[in-house]
């Protein structure tokens, strides 16, 4: 799903991203960690499109990078720290706009079926401002998954979902792999990450000091695995 | 690591293109001012106009020089293309600001007048020295990458104003200026036309010779910079 | 696809606005204001303008445009929302069309106000019978605005200062749309109603908007392709 080879990003001369690699099959649920500043967010951006590699190569969903940018952002499902929606729009307004960007045939029944499951169909014609932002995020959730992505790209999703949010993500991760959908997840929870991943990669100034399998460990396992090698 | 001096490319081109403006800017402003013949309603005044006209079209020559290396840097991205075409705003702002300048003093030796709006030269190169100005407001307000994409996308559509605005203060407008160049050929003697070729020679010259130095400039400090960095981390 | 993607961001941005009613409100005030200060600029307190029309008209047409076009990606900015369309399969054309379609709607509502405003205020002359020739002209020069003004608020975005490097940058680039639709309303209702002058004028900013349309299209891709 995504063949990454030596990407490097850099802002200005600092480099964020110094020659990663990393190769992402179907059904993998892939934690990447690391210290503040190690580049996890860079690359999680790399991957969502968003930010063009300076060098290597990158291929997402089969499409080159960023020659086929567009045809990959179809199946791409992207969760960010802010959760990308009109504040002055409904909830509904906010998930018709995607769904038309997306081009999605069953748009109105696809957004209700969502917002019943993030819980929020009774506060669909509310303007997002009047959320929480447990429920905004909640919302992002609902964005992301409209489209029914292929790959998820989800940014430190546990920091700002509710716990009903965060039972939800976790629900949608553990049935991914069945269907062959797979995710990157960047968090500095490793524990709680763990849970749901069966993989880790570790970054540190950049780099990749850590890519290895976790199914079978338990989370603290997990964590002191991630602690031996991110310093 | 290396013995003598290191050499850094150009440099070679930027000494004859040097050495070929000087020449030609010599030989056309003896030629301009000793020997094109005077002419017989403006006098001596109107030999600025081997200089205004040149410095013009050099000048169009370095606008049309940034966008097509705006093009390439938004296909390549690579940052040498940001430095020609940074470089050649540079000199063609340079080459506008003088065309301004010296068509200032063509109005007050013709007019009386040091402006005049019915000029559609003059008001022409004003807006483009305005479009230019702006585009070093951008650069020094973008970082890193977006600067020189920025700056890339800002110089082709900045060259797409400059017909714009030539045409925009020439539609329904009479022509109070001395027209000295039709735009079907020349309406003037022969050995003037021959020192206007010999003064835009020596413009357009000069402009890829203050580019080549410019673009040395760049790579030297860059060749230093990565020297510096590599002693520190020796 | 394309056609429903840029029905739905125009959709959006409409939506938006009719619920805040930020744009257009100021953007019709700042006219108003505008248009009042010319006058009294002028230090005459003249009734009859006539000569002026041209100018009077366009200078505050031109400044209001920078207000509005300043405000074009505030919503996807302030809220961070922008990421959002950027990971989506729209193409970056398409969203220039967006945009650009709300701006030039912006521009029209002013345009219905300040347009026969400009007739009551400065006018002696018969400008009413040439309102609607006037009013192609400004169809034209509103394309010509918005689209510049969306190439230009899409490079001032990200930039420091933005709210100063939008005029210096957009600014420049309307003069020939200023001297064009200033020169089309002079022929028809500033004294010489010349139908020639005027058609020349139109014609200059068909291709202006045609020149800019192109150049928007080949590097708007650019303008978000970090």
């Amino acid at each position: 799903m995504v063949t990454a080879r030596g990407l490097v990003h850099a802002y200005g001369e600092r480099l964020a991203v110094d020659g990663v690699d990393l190769e992402l099959g179907p059904g993998e649920r892939l934690a990447l960690a690391g210290p503040n500043g190690a580049g996890k967010s860079t690359v999680l951006r790399l991957m969502a499109t968003l930010l063009r590699a300076q060098s290597g190569s990158l291929e997402v969903l089969g499409e080159e990078i960023p020659g086929g940018a567009r045809n990959a952002r179809r199946g791409i499902g992207y969760l960010a720290h802010d959760p990308l929606v009109y504040l002055d729009l409904t909830a509904r307004q906010n998930l018709e706009l995607y769904g038309d960007l997306y081009g999605i045939d069953d748009r109105d029944r696809r957004i209700d079926e969502l917002l019943d499951r993030v819980g929020l169909l009774g506060r669909a014609e509310d303007t997002v401002r009047t959320f929480s932002r447990g429920m905004a995020q909640r919302l992002a959730l609902s964005r992301m998954l409209l489209h029914r992505p292929r790959l998820l790209l989800l940014d430190e999703p546990h920091a700002s979902l509710d716990a009903r949010g965060a039972a939800l993500l976790d629900d949608e991760l553990s049935t991914a792999t069945a269907d062959g959908r797979a995710a990157i997840i960047v968090t500095h929870e490793v524990e709680r990450v763990a849970r749901v991943a069966d993989r880790l990669m570790v970054l540190r100034a950049g780099r990749v000091v850590l890519d290895e399998p976790t199914t079978g460990l338990d989370p603290m396992a997990v964590r002191r695995r991630y602690e031996e090698v991110a310093g | 690591m290396t013995d003598g001096p290191t050499r850094i490319p150009g440099q070679r081109a930027a000494v004859i293109w040097g050495a070929l403006a000087t020449i030609l800017v010599v030989v056309s402003t003896i030629g301009v001012f000793l020997i094109a013949p005077e002419d017989a309603d403006q006098g001596i005044i109107q030999r600025i106009f081997y200089f205004h006209v040149a410095i013009a079209i050099a000048s169009l020559v370095a606008f049309a020089v940034a966008c097509v290396a705006g093009i390439l840097y938004l296909r390549s991205r690579d940052e040498r293309w940001d430095d020609v075409g940074e470089a050649s705003i540079r000199i063609g702002l340079l080459f506008s600001v003088l065309v301004v300048i010296t068509g200032s003093i063509w109005a007050k030796a013709s007019w009386g007048t040091w402006w005049v709006w019915s000029d559609p030269r003059l008001v022409t190169y004003l807006i483009v020295v305005l479009i230019y100005a702006a585009y070093f407001v951008l650069r020094s307000s973008a970082e890193d990458d977006r600067k020189m994409r920025y700056s890339a996308i800002y110089a082709i559509a900045g060259f797409a104003s400059v017909p714009l605005s030539f045409y925009s203060v020439r539609v329904a407008e009479s022509f109070v200026h001395p027209v000295v160049f039709t735009s079907g050929g020349a309406a003037m003697p022969g050995t003037m036309l021959g020192w206007f070729v010999v003064s835009q020679a020596a413009m357009i010259a000069l402009f890829v010779a203050l580019l080549e130095v410019d673009l040395l400039g760049r790579r030297s400090e860059r060749a230093l910079r990565r020297l510096a960095m590599r002693l520190e981390s020796a | 696809m394309r056609g429903r993607q840029l029905m739905a961001l125009v959709r959006k941005d409409l939506r938006l606005e009719l619920r805040t009613r930020e744009t257009i409100v100021a953007m019709v005030l700042f006219a108003i204001v505008m248009l009042a200060i010319l006058q009294f600029g002028f230090g005459t307190r003249d009734d009859d303008l006539t000569r002026f029309v041209g100018g009077l008209m366009w200078v505050t047409l031109a400044f209001t445009a920078v207000l509005g076009v300043g405000r074009s990606y505030v919503a996807e900015r302030e809220q961070r929302v922008l990421d959002g369309l950027l990971v989506s399969p729209v193409p970056r054309t398409v969203m220039l069309g967006a945009k650009a379609i709300a701006i030039f709607l912006y521009m029209t509502v002013v345009e219905i106000v300040v347009i026969p405003l400009v007739g009551i205020f400065f006018v002696k002359g018969p400008y009413w019978d040439a309102i609607g020739w006037i009013a192609i002209a400004a169809v034209l020069a509103n394309i010509c605005i918005a689209l510049s003004g969306t190439l230009f608020s899409g490079l001032a975005l990200f930039t420091r200062a933005r709210d100063l490097i939008l005029p210096v940058l957009f600014l420049p680039a309307l003069v020939p749309v200023v001297i064009a639709g200033a020169g089309a309303t002079h022929a028809v209702a500033g004294g010489p109603h010349d139908m020639s002058e005027w058609r020349g004028y139109c014609l200059f900013l068909l291709a202006y908007a045609i020149l800019f349309a192109l150049v928007s299209v080949a590097t708007y891709d650019a303008v978000f392709d970090d």
